[in-house]
C-alpha cells in the first residue's frame, strides 16, 4: 500500500494488451502512471472575476494535479497461438510532476 | 492562506482553512475579511492507455461542498453604491470536480 503523502509520483500498473491482428495474441506488461497529492484551494472570488462571469463565479479554484510530464514508448511481447510472437508498442510514464488539471475531466 | 496550524506541508486531504482577503467593488472602500476557504491536496492521477488519446486522468480538487453565504457592508461607498457585499463561507470543503457554474476554475 501506498503512503499518503504529498506529491507526485511513479506507480505501477498491470496492462494487458490483446491483438486480434494475427489472430488471438495476449501479453502483458508492467507500465508506470503517475499518481500523487498536489495542492489546490478555493476561495472568493475577487470583484473582477465576479463581474466578468456576470456574478455567477463567486468561487475561484487554483488547482495542481497529478500529470505525466514524460512519456515513454516501450515493445511488449505478445503470444500468439501456435508458439508466434507479436509486438506491440505501448506507453509508459517516465516522470511525473504537480501540473495542470485536466478541465475536460472536470 | 494563515499557515500556523499544524504540519501543512504533510497534509493530504483537502479541508476548511483560514483565509484572509480584500472585499471591495467599484465606489466603496475595502475591508478586510477573515473567513473560512477550502485548501488541502486531493488524490490525482494520470495513466497511460492503449488508445487516443492515450493518457486518461483523474483529476479532482479541493473546493467547496456546503457554503453559506455572508453579507457584510462596505465603508465609504460613494451615494448610490449599494454598500453590501456578499461572499460564500465554507462550511464544508471536499475533493470534487470543478464546478464551472459556480466556479472560476484556474489551474497552473
Amino acid at each position: 500500500q501506498e503512503a499518503r503523502v504529498p506529491g507526485c509520483y511513479l506507480h505501477p500498473i498491470n496492462v494487458t494488451v490483446r491483438s486480434e491482428r494475427q489472430g488471438p495474441c495476449r501479453g502483458s506488461h508492467v507500465a508506470q502512471a503517475c499518481v500523487g497529492y498536489c495542492e489546490s484551494s478555493a476561495f472568493p472570488s475577487r470583484h473582477s472575476v465576479r463581474a466578468a462571469s456576470g456574478f455567477q463565479h463567486n468561487i475561484t479554484s487554483v488547482s495542481r494535479c497529478c500529470t505525466i510530464s514524460r512519456l515513454q514508448k516501450v515493445k511488449v511481447e505478445l503470444q500468439c497461438p501456435g508458439g508466434r510472437q507479436e509486438q506491440l508498442e505501448i506507453f509508459t510514464a517516465r516522470a511525473c510532476q504537480c501540473d495542470m488539471c485536466r478541465l475536460s475531466r472536470y | 492562506f494563515n499557515t500556523s496550524k499544524g504540519d501543512l506541508r504533510k497534509f493530504v486531504g483537502c479541508a476548511v482553512r483560514e483565509f484572509t482577503f480584500l472585499a471591495k467593488k467599484p465606489g466603496c472602500k475595502g475591508l478586510r475579511i477573515t473567513t473560512d476557504a477550502c485548501w488541502g491536496r486531493c488524490e490525482t492521477w494520470e495513466k497511460p492507455i492503449l488508445d487516443p488519446p492515450y493518457i486518461e486522468a483523474h483529476h479532482q480538487v479541493c473546493t467547496y461542498n456546503e457554503t453559506k453565504q455572508v453579507t457584510i457592508k462596505l465603508p465609504s461607498c460613494a451615494p448610490g453604491v449599494d454598500p453590501f457585499y456578499t461572499y460564500p463561507m465554507a462550511i464544508r470543503c471536499d475533493c470534487g470536480a470543478c464546478s464551472t457554474a459556480t466556479t472560476e476554475c484556474e489551474t497552473v
